[in-house]
């Protein structure tokens, strides 16, 4: 774009606008620049103006003229069609077309900035050691690889430098604020690049921050907010008095009600309301909405914060040392506490206070309560409950992120190689410990935890009905395209599995699951130089993600040749139609169960407070005007559905594969 | 088995998994209401009738049962 100086008439225009210059001569614009629109503005050092024409609609819905009113403006470019109103010290910035900038204190880069990027955070464990830098393309697995693979420091030193690398090229020394946006009745703005589209008004203080945002996803940053050394992404909103200190906000996250957050993450779909974050790595879908919740120091995803949660990870000896990791869909009840360190297995109810360190990642879906003051695992027990099933349910639908870039890779599937792997590691397990406990005992203490010795036969059939569930659902969902006209050799086709890849351990890296063996290529590549920017690394794990379903067929196929002894596309028809019985007989005895469980939410224990004036029969009918009733809720009658169209689905491969026989 | 002796045991195994005094334990007590059972406790009892009678119990029947009487028509299925 070709810029020119002011003529005279210009000036004379501007002067007589009250504009105010050092240097007039120090000012560019446009060809086609007009200065009727710029009024009781003072220009301080090198400035570049666009043209301003036409009216622009503020966030209140007023259509302003474009132009810039009533401001102070230091060395900044400034491109086409924005409303500048009310700006006291605008300094550095590069503020793209369509911008909105009103009563706002300042907004300034001083000499030179990276915008929060490459900021040091000190997450997971307070005391340093796990120190990550944050950027504007971290996902959370690179955050994931990146804070927990320290045992490779070859691996830990080179992702570093990548990281250092991609900051580095964040380096200016002027803002930038992006086309769209909008700024209005703002406080303090310092060194924070602002991304298109985005809302801010009302904050407090932003310093040192970048703010990514498009037109899809807008970042909305709202009244009273504090913020410090960040990094907001697209979609997110930020408001109600929120004090963020050395955090990172991911896609979609919602956080407000005077949340604080220090040295933390926090990725997609989050909500941080009230509350207390520290040293806090939260994976997608982690939700904190009560006043005097502390998380701290701990990893989670899909998790659900109780009121009053809180965990310790200093025991007053060496410092705020300690960690704790909850696996994905993890909960704790009201009050719930946690003595750092210790590791709670995937999608496990936490209840009560628990002054010992333990270990119960071999037993997903458990419920973890307090006996006595003692702490006690009840294995498989939230398999069954309405909690889970709702919570798989909502997830891929509370998908808030409307960035056409998602940065976090999130696999959803309940039942998934990681997660059955950790399943037969239970059964195992149990049966072990069934084996060599005596009858006179009660109490089993596991890597910490007491299990009830009456448990270990009953849960570990739990965890076997989820297993057959898994292998009859991978089977079902591979020959689903089956009809009376397929032969054999569709049948082998359609279970045959291509490679090896996905064999072995799996892992999940905050979302995705994996192969282990995928993320030790992904490591070395990293080591070996391989892999060399931001976009390599996330390339390579999006080409993981895509693949999941591939990795996920040869580890199923593996599982089912050790059950079977065959190859799933040569097992026989009589025991392919076997594992389809059980899955059938096994999804639909679990949604009984959970039915079960969603009964209670009916029953004459939670009429408990209705009808509070009147007598059985008021309650009955308050209960029924509030809650209404077991047969016609919703999610009883989808999953009543759910099992009807199991049995269909299941009765007609079985008849499909008799004719194959 | 008779059932006066199904039903006996299992108040035993009641009383002894909710720690209560079997005579707290009447014919129609609900698990839940009456005896105070939590659902952790609940899986408990039934791990601790299947070993009492030496029973496999289907999981998802076992969890509809909510009464005394109902535990024992349930158990008795399993010995008769």
């Amino acid at each position: 774009m070709n810029y020119r100086s002011l003529t005279e008439a210009e000036i004379g225009a501007l002067v007589s606008q009250g504009c105010f210059a050092d240097n007039w001569s120090d000012i560019s614009v446009k060809e086609q620049f007009s200065a009727r629109n710029i009024h009781n503005t003072r220009f301080d050092g090198k400035i570049t103006l666009g043209v301003f024409s036409g009216s622009i609609e503020t966030d209140q819905g007023i259509g302003e003229k474009c132009g810039i009113y009533s401001s102070c403006i230091r060395n900044c470019e400034i491109d086409d069609n924005v409303y500048i109103s009310d700006v006291r010290n605008l300094t550095n910035y590069l503020i793209e077309e369509n911008v909105v900038i009103e009563n706002a204190g300042s907004l300034t880069t001083g000499d030179e900035s990276t915008f929060g990027n490459g900021t040091s955070i000190d997450v997971l464990n307070e005391g340093g050691g796990r120190e990550l830098q944050i950027f504007d393309r971290l996902s959370s697995q690179i955050a994931y690889l990146a804070v927990l693979y320290r045992h490779d420091q070859q691996f830990s030193s080179s992702l570093s430098a990548i990281i250092s690398d991609y900051c580095e090229t964040k380096k200016r020394n002027h803002g930038r604020i992006e086309s769209g946006a909008r700024i209005q009745d703002t406080l303090i703005i310092r060194d924070v690049n602002i991304g298109s589209h985005a809302r801010i008004s009302g904050i407090n203080l932003l310093e040192e921050g970048t703010i990514i945002s498009c037109k899809e996803a807008p970042a909305i940053i709202g009244e009273g907010v504090i913020a410090k050394k960040f990094i907001i992404l697209s979609g997110s909103k930020v408001d109600s008095g929120t004090i963020i200190d050395k955090s990172f906000v991911g896609q979609s996250v919602k956080m407000g009600k005077q949340y604080s957050a220090e040295n933390s993450l926090f990725f997609a779909n989050c909500e941080a309301f009230h509350g207390e974050g520290c040293s806090v790595f939260a994976g997608p879908y982690t939700v904190t909405h009560h006043k005097s919740t502390l998380m701290i120091a701990s990893l989670f995803s899909f998790f659900n914060a109780g009121s009053g949660t809180n965990q310790s990870n200093h025991m007053y000896k060496l410092g705020p040392v300690h960690q704790g990791i909850l696996e994905r869909g993890s909960k704790t009840g009201s009050f719930a506490y946690l003595l750092l360190p210790c590791h709670i297995g995937a999608f496990t109810v936490v209840m009560g206070k628990h002054y010992v360190n333990f270990d119960s990642s071999d037993f997903p879906f458990s419920y973890i309560s307090e006996e006595k003051g003692k702490s006690e695992l009840t294995p498989a027990m939230n398999l069954f409950t309405v909690g889970t099933r709702r919570d798989i349910d909502k997830w891929p639908i509370r998908d808030r992120r409307r960035d056409p870039d998602k940065l976090d890779l999130i696999h959803f599937d309940l039942f998934n190689p990681y997660i059955v792997g950790k399943i037969i590691n239970g059964i195992n397990i149990l049966n072990e410990l069934g084996e060599k406990t005596d009858k006179k005992q009660d109490y089993i203490n596991y890597k910490g935890i007491n299990i009830h010795r009456l448990l270990l036969k009953t849960t570990r059939k739990y965890y076997e009905m989820a297993l057959k569930l898994y292998i009859g659902q991978e089977i079902v969902r591979r020959i689903l395209d089956l009809d009376n006209n397929s032969g054999i050799t569709d049948l082998r086709n359609m279970l045959t599995a291509q490679g090896t890849d996905g064999t072995g351990k799996w892992v999940e890296i905050c979302g995705l699951f994996s192969p282990a063996s995928k993320i030790d290529d992904l490591v070395l590549s990293v080591k070996t130089f391989k892999i060399r920017s931001i976009d390599e690394l996330n390339e390579n794990l999006t080409s993981i993600y895509n693949n999941y379903n591939k990795y996920a067929w040869i580890w199923c196929s593996n599982l089912i040749r050790q059950q079977t002894g065959d190859n799933p596309e040569n097992i026989p028809i009589d025991s392919l139609i076997q594992i389809i019985t059980d899955w059938k007989t096994n999804a639909i005895k679990l949604n009984n169960m959970i039915l079960k469980d969603a009964e209670k939410e009916f029953d004459s224990g939670s009429k408990l407070g209705f009808g509070i004036d009147g007598d059985v029969e008021t309650r009955d009918l308050d209960f029924q005007a509030v809650r209404g009733v077991y047969n016609n809720n919703k999610f009883v009658t989808n999953l009543q559905k759910e099992s009807k169209e199991i049995e269909v689905k299941a009765d007609r491969l079985i008849s499909i594969l008799g004719r194959c026989k | 088995m008779e059932r006066e002796e199904i039903k006996n045991r299992i108040k035993k195994v009641i009383a002894k998994v909710l720690e209560i005094d079997e005579s707290e334990i009447s014919d129609n007590a609900n698990f839940s209401f009456d005896l105070g059972a939590s659902s952790f406790q609940s899986i408990r009892l039934v791990a601790a009738f299947q070993e009492e009678f030496n029973i496999e119990m289907d999981e998802e029947k076992s969890l509809e049962v909510q009464t005394v009487s109902e535990a024992v028509d349930f158990i008795s299925t399993y010995i008769t």
